[in-house]
């Protein structure tokens, strides 16, 4: 296969990857977001900062760790193995795992600030007039954190693109199954070949400014909209 | 004949409610406190929105909460709907998606929406947004929302607080007209005894948490005129026998033979109106013990006395008229000049624009 091909492959790979894992993101990151906006309890810091880790470490440590986990000795692989037929280690699945650990609180801290910042009031007004929990959830808590649920995928789905170390521990250098743009780009500057590494750079330089201008973008308008909240509070 | 049974207890950092009563919601019941007196509390507990209270709360029958039994019936579940002070609209929805969200979850609606429109005066306002609206028709929209829930119960956590006084007159008499077309049982929670005086049948009086008073309005206010809770006065509600156009004067009927004068630009009432209810504060009614003549002051009464207590140089005199009982604050001095006694009949002198309904103020245009 020629370099472009091959670079093909791994864009589409890096593209089913972010997906997934926003997918994921979005149904793990959502209800522990809810949860840790309405804790009271003293733990809830220790949660906030297990969930804040990624943004510290380097991704080589939680990388490290999960291969570890993932390898068929460890119980966790060994799980996984039983369950699927299939070796965790070095596989497509091990990436988006990886992913949305290293990913999470791009999601969870948007989402987070949103339903702190909802408060109580707006809630209790749905509830005096028969609205249950799921009910408020979907039709007052959704529309109105819309914004910060674009800026949360958003930013999951641009972080995963933009992972090296995760992948690099976890998921080997596998055509078609985890190599990704990052990997790529890396084995095009390892061979000398400039040319297709500039592409590739480039690439996620512009396609990354693209999607950061969006969120941005979608971030001013309902500016409107928040501070018509505060204004009703008065 | 609607029954609120309460027997709870509500812990909170310091402040604790403690509450067993049973409330009969015939008409309006009205929930008079300072802040801190738990008014908004017992309101979230009957509300379903407390949920550390303890206790026992059963309404017409029904449980709402029992903690020996473990029973909790959710907000959402007790048909119990609450106006907040600040209204509390939906800012991602226009007025009539407001109105709808409530209308849309109403488990049997027998009320037609557009009525409800009609009846609380927002017809121009739902296409508009919240944002667009003031704060006197924010209210109004929240109060439609709040009926159109079709509550079993409806109450209203100073929904006038944060409004003007024009803005608060008009709700008053909305709030009024609702109660009359739709009696909907209502408890009213404000800090503010001139709105109470206007709307309640009964009043609640909470004090750090305890029922301090509960009884019929104007008895209660009577009962308060020695607590420093609110300023001494008379509070009445009396029927209007004629209307002096001429002069601006209502003659409201206070026995047979004696009248007392209100200037119509303190009130503002629709024809249908046949009885008002007015107060007079306890120093705007001075005593004589002859019956004064060629005076500007152009009521006067003529009362018994009923009692008199004294409290350093001030003196609050309770009388009687007809079946009407009156408060007169005057000087230690004066009452020793006078010599006043208890069964004494005496004449109380006051302005017609010492009779008041609602804070002095008058409407600007009586639309």
């Amino acid at each position: 296969m020629d370099d472009f091909s091959n670079d093909s492959l791994a864009l589409i790979t890096t593209l089913k990857m972010a997906g997934v894992t926003t997918l994921f993101l979005l149904l793990i990151g959502t209800p522990l977001a809810w949860a840790l906006a309405k804790m009271k309890s003293r733990f809830k810091v220790v949660v906030e900062a297990i969930v804040a880790l990624p943004l510290v470490l380097p991704p080589t440590v939680l990388g490290f760790y999960l291969l570890l986990a993932f390898s068929p000795q460890s119980l966790p692989g060994k799980l996984w193995q039983q369950a699927t037929g299939q070796q965790l280690a070095f596989s497509f699945s091990a990436i988006v795992i990886g992913s949305i650990l290293y990913s999470l609180p791009f999601v969870v801290q948007p989402l987070q600030r949103a339903f702190e910042q909802l408060g109580e009031d707006i809630l209790e007004a749905g509830a005096v007039l028969g609205a249950g929990p799921i009910d408020r959830f979907i039709h007052l808590v959704l529309p109105m954190t819309k914004a910060s649920f674009i800026t949360a995928a958003s930013l999951g789905f641009a972080h995963t693109v933009g992972e090296f170390g995760v992948v690099l521990m976890i998921g080997g250098n596998i055509p078609g199954e985890t190599r990704v743009l990052s990997i790529a780009l890396f084995d095009h500057v390892e061979a000398f070949n400039y040319g297709q590494a500039h592409l590739l750079a480039a690439g996620l330089i512009i396609a990354s400014l693209i999607l950061l201008s969006l969120i941005y973008l979608i971030n001013h308008q309902p500016a409107a909209n928040k501070s018509s909240l505060r204004g009703n509070k008065q | 004949m609607n029954m609120l049974s309460i027997d709870i207890n509500c812990q909170q950092n310091d402040f604790s409610l403690s509450i067993t009563k049973d409330l009969q919601l015939s008409g309006i019941l009205g929930v008079l406190g300072h802040s801190g007196s738990g008014k908004t509390t017992l309101l979230k507990t009957i509300a379903g929105l407390k949920t550390q209270a303890i206790g026992k709360l059963t309404f017409n029958n029904i449980v709402l909460m029992n903690s020996e039994l473990n029973t909790f019936i959710p907000c959402e579940q007790r048909q119990i709907s609450l106006v907040f002070q600040e209204g509390r609209l939906f800012p991602h929805l226009n007025v009539l998606e407001n109105l709808n969200f409530a209308h849309k979850r109403c488990q049997s609606p027998s009320l037609n929406l557009t009525e409800i429109i009609e009846l609380t005066e927002i017809s121009h306002l739902i296409n508009k947004k919240v944002t667009e609206i003031s704060g006197g028709e924010k209210q109004r929209v929240a109060l439609a929302r709040a009926i159109l829930a079709e509550p079993k119960l409806l109450l209203l956590d100073e929904p006038l607080s944060a409004l003007d006084q024009n803005s608060k007159t008009a709700l008053i008499q909305l709030l009024k007209k609702v109660h009359s077309q739709l009696s909907i049982p209502m408890i009213y929670v404000s800090h503010n005894i001139d709105e109470i005086q206007q709307l309640a049948d009964d009043l609640l009086v909470l004090k750090s948490g305890k029922v301090f008073h509960y009884g019929p309005v104007h008895q209660v206010i009577h009962q308060l005129n020695n607590s420093g809770l609110i300023p001494q006065q008379t509070s009445l509600c009396l029927p209007i026998l004629s209307t002096d156009e001429q002069h601006g004067l209502h003659r409201l009927q206070v026995t047979d033979q004696q009248i007392i004068l209100l200037p119509t630009e303190n009130t503002n009432l629709s024809q249908d109106n046949k009885s008002v209810r007015c107060f007079i504060f306890a120093s705007d009614i001075s005593l004589a013990v002859q019956e004064p003549s060629q005076s500007s002051i152009i009521n006067q009464l003529k009362a018994q006395i009923l009692a008199i207590t004294t409290d350093k140089h001030q003196t609050l005199v309770t009388l009687q008229c007809g079946k009407h009982n009156f408060f007169a604050s005057i000087s230690l001095f004066s009452l020793e000049r006078l010599q006043l006694q208890q069964n004494q009949w005496v004449f109380m002198q006051f302005k017609a624009g010492a009779v008041r309904t609602l804070k002095g103020e008058t409407r600007v245009n009586n639309g």
